[in-house]
């Protein structure tokens, strides 16, 4: 079975945070845009610009990415250098920063558009996946290297951390049997490396937060 | 929603960002008022207090768990600077005298909510049944009434739809206004002549002393939830402290002179009316000042406040289970969220579940809606507060021992002393006292089983931290730290896993 092109690791989280059927975001605002927050920090981390060290985020390299929105994120790091908490930034990007630069890059992409709604109370404008199979892309990736035995990349094991951490796993690994299930968390438990480990976890703790504060 | 591209670069974006939803003095005092309910403890509690205990002392007992707490207060909103989850109280008795009280702690703070939240249903019922009659003509059993209102909160709180705060402030302004308008009108009846019965300081070391201490806390409840804000605030050494002194205050003078005005209105036998009338009689002693108008205005917020307090009670307790599900400290599937809407569901449903069996429980043996399910739930309710008030006061003085930095000696040692002192005091008397509380026999049923039921609990969640320390060492580390901390290895999806493989192994 031939596996779909993994896409950067916010825009897979975004596709996966909606409906394969009927591309609706399977998440309430506030999460995505935590989800969405932390991937593209995650990204930064990939492209081995930035340390996650004890709570805090170090820039180790300020080139850009080549990738826009990546590079968008490290220049506001760069500009707000007294900023260091991890927790602080992905509630900062969270406000709908990252949410907007991800669905810039998808559309770009020309795998979401735009979809407006007409509603009693005026229209509300989201970003849905083109086409509905798109969405369903990246979970059917990690449910396929799964059910084959095979290890998942860090890219991948960080997304399927980060779809654990806001709760989209209810929806997306709910198929998963025990064996693949035991088999993903323990892939989680041995390969995420200590920084993405990190970020997940202050994720984790963040969507907490917010559904204590009545933010979710 | 901000955007990167189309903003010049500010200072500091993110400070700005993150200082926008700091909260003011003002806006800590209303959300700490807004949990008070007013009318519900002046009209309800009050009234009922004097029927079932026969005491009136009740404006001084108001005062003095006001100083009380105002002296908790003090190393209670310092501590609350230094930790993580401040607004629990389990999380002060994990930090300051171990994770097993904590964990003790935690389940009874459980079940003092839910106490509060059944009286509710209970209240609603018994308050309503008579004014449907009144209104419509129609007469409706008061478990007819308890259990749509329950419906309701059940729905709304799995959908967790909140009342909208311009609601909740506009309800809560109009609260306050009546009692304060209502008690005037008392002053200039007729009837009125300045009793000196609820200022009495020598019913606070009288027969059943303990049971009116006990009735005041139970007006002060929600007091503790002004640190939640201790992150938010804009002055983190000032706003809370400020706002939680105001609050206390606040309450204290509202509801003490309310229930003087009401007592010293209702003439000689003010406890056989009160026994005769029920919460009436807060509205009868006032109605020849003010017409029927005036009577059904206060009658109609009074049953709005009810279900305003029900709803936003239910979505304390469903988020306070969630929290403990994602420690680990409850089931972990109360801590998972519906991921479309972040409502917690599972807690809000056992919740209902609960409301349900009592509401059927007290329908079926006929027991009294009133005396039986608000009063006596709302005042063990109470107890639960004092007891928890009082180990959290005892954790403050244990946690600054260990980490003394950056609190002066006053907030450290002094205060929570002083505040230990009074509060074990009020505690002993409290449960001295716990058969006038709820007007039975000393050592009868009722009064065994409410002190009992605490204890039960305690030492139950105690004896499951200490299989947690020995069992899951990673959860147990977490106990206390609540759902935002980052450490915490509890029910989140993405810990859980973590702690599956571990057992997997």
């Amino acid at each position: 079975m031939a596996t779909s092109p993994q896409l950067p690791l916010a825009d897979d989280l975004f596709l996966t945070a909606h409906d394969s059927v009927k591309g609706k975001c399977l998440l309430s605002p506030a999460t995505l845009g935590l989800g969405m927050a932390a991937a593209l920090i995650g990204e930064l981390v990939l492209w081995r610009r930035l340390d996650l060290i004890d709570g805090k985020i170090q820039i180790i390299d300020d080139r850009p990415t080549g990738d826009p929105a990546a590079t968008a994120v490290l220049d506001q790091l760069l500009r707000e250098g007294h900023h260091r908490a991890i927790r602080d930034w992905i509630s900062f990007l969270a406000t709908g920063i990252a949410i907007d630069l991800v669905e810039r890059r998808l559309s770009r992409a020309g795998l979401v558009q735009r979809q407006e709604k007409r509603g009693l109370f005026g229209s509300k404008v989201s970003f849905v996946p083109t086409d509905s199979m798109i969405a369903g892309w990246p979970a059917t990736r990690i449910r396929t290297f799964i059910g084959r035995g095979e290890m998942l990349d860090v890219p991948d094991l960080v997304l399927a951390g980060l779809i654990l951490a806001t709760g989209l796993d209810q929806h997306v690994f709910v198929t998963l049997d025990a064996r693949g299930r035991s088999q993903l968390f323990d892939q989680l438990k041995r390969r995420l490396p200590a920084m993405l480990h990190e970020l997940v976890s202050q994720t984790e703790a963040a969507v907490g937060d917010a559904v204590m504060a009545r933010r979710a | 929603m901000s955007t990167t591209a189309t903003q010049p670069p500010e200072q500091s974006q993110l400070s700005n960002a993150l200082a926008r939803d700091r909260l003011g003095v003002a806006a800590v005092v209303f959300f700490v008022m807004s949990a008070a309910a007013p009318l519900t403890v002046v009209a309800g509690v009050v009234p009922t207090g004097l029927a079932v205990t026969g005491l009136t002392g009740i404006s001084i007992a108001f005062v003095a768990v006001a100083v009380v707490l105002a002296i908790f207060a003090v190393g209670y909103v310092a501590m609350a600077r230094h930790i993580a989850n401040a607004g629990a109280f389990y999380a002060y008795i994990s930090q300051g005298l171990g994770r097993p009280l904590g964990v003790g702690a935690s389940w009874v703070a459980l079940l003092a909510y839910n106490m509060f939240q059944i009286a509710s249903y209970g209240g609603f019922g018994a308050i309503a049944a008579p004014l449907f009659s009144d209104w419509f003509g129609v007469d409706i059993k008061w478990w007819i009434l308890a259990l749509i209102c329950w419906a309701l909160t059940a729905v709304l709180g799995v959908l967790d739809v909140a009342v909208n705060g311009k609601v909740l402030a506009t309800l809560l302004v109009a609260e306050i206004v009546v009692v304060i308008a209502f008690s005037f009108a008392d002053i200039f009846s007729p009837n009125f002549s300045a009793s000196s019965a609820p200022l009495d300081p020598g019913t606070l070391v009288g027969a059943g002393s303990g049971a009116l201490l006990v009735m005041a806390v139970t007006g002060f409840v929600g007091f503790e939830q002004s640190v939640v804000f201790s992150e938010e605030s804009r002055d983190p050494r000032r706003t809370v402290s400020r706002a939680t002194y105001i609050s206390v205050a606040l309450i204290a003078v509202l509801y003490g002179f309310a229930a003087w005005a009401m007592i010293s209105a209702a003439g000689g036998d003010v406890v056989g009316r009160a026994g005769a009338e029920g919460p009436d009689l807060f509205f009868n002693v006032a109605s020849d000042q003010l017409g029927s108008a005036a009577l059904h205005i206060g009658h109609a917020l009074f049953l709005t406040s009810l279900i305003a307090a029900m709803i936003s009670f239910h979505n304390i307790i469903s988020r306070y289970t969630f929290s403990l599900g994602r420690e680990g400290v409850l089931p972990r599937a109360f801590g998972k969220t519906v991921p479309g809407t972040g409502a917690p569901k599972n807690g809000s449903l056992a919740q209902s579940a609960l409301g349900l069996i009592a509401i059927i429980v007290f329908a079926v043996n006929g027991w009294d809606p009133l005396v039986n399910m608000f009063f006596w739930g709302g005042t063990a309710g109470g107890l639960g507060v004092l007891l928890l008030v009082s180990i959290t006061s005892i954790a403050v003085i244990g946690y600054f021992l260990k980490h003394p930095e950056g609190e002066d000696f006053w907030h450290r040692i002094g205060a929570p002393v002083i505040g230990t002192i009074l509060l074990i005091i009020m505690t002993y008397l409290a449960i001295d006292n716990i058969a006038t509380l709820l007007g039975v026999e000393p050592g009868s049923t009722p009064a065994v089983v409410v002190p009992l039921s605490f204890a039960v609990l305690f030492v139950a969640g105690l004896i499951w931290a200490l299989i947690l320390r020995s069992s899951r060492p990673e959860i147990y580390a977490g106990i206390g730290l609540g759902a935002r901390s980052a450490t915490a290895q509890g029910g989140g999806g993405f810990s859980a896993a973590l702690a599956s493989t571990e057992e997997n192994k």
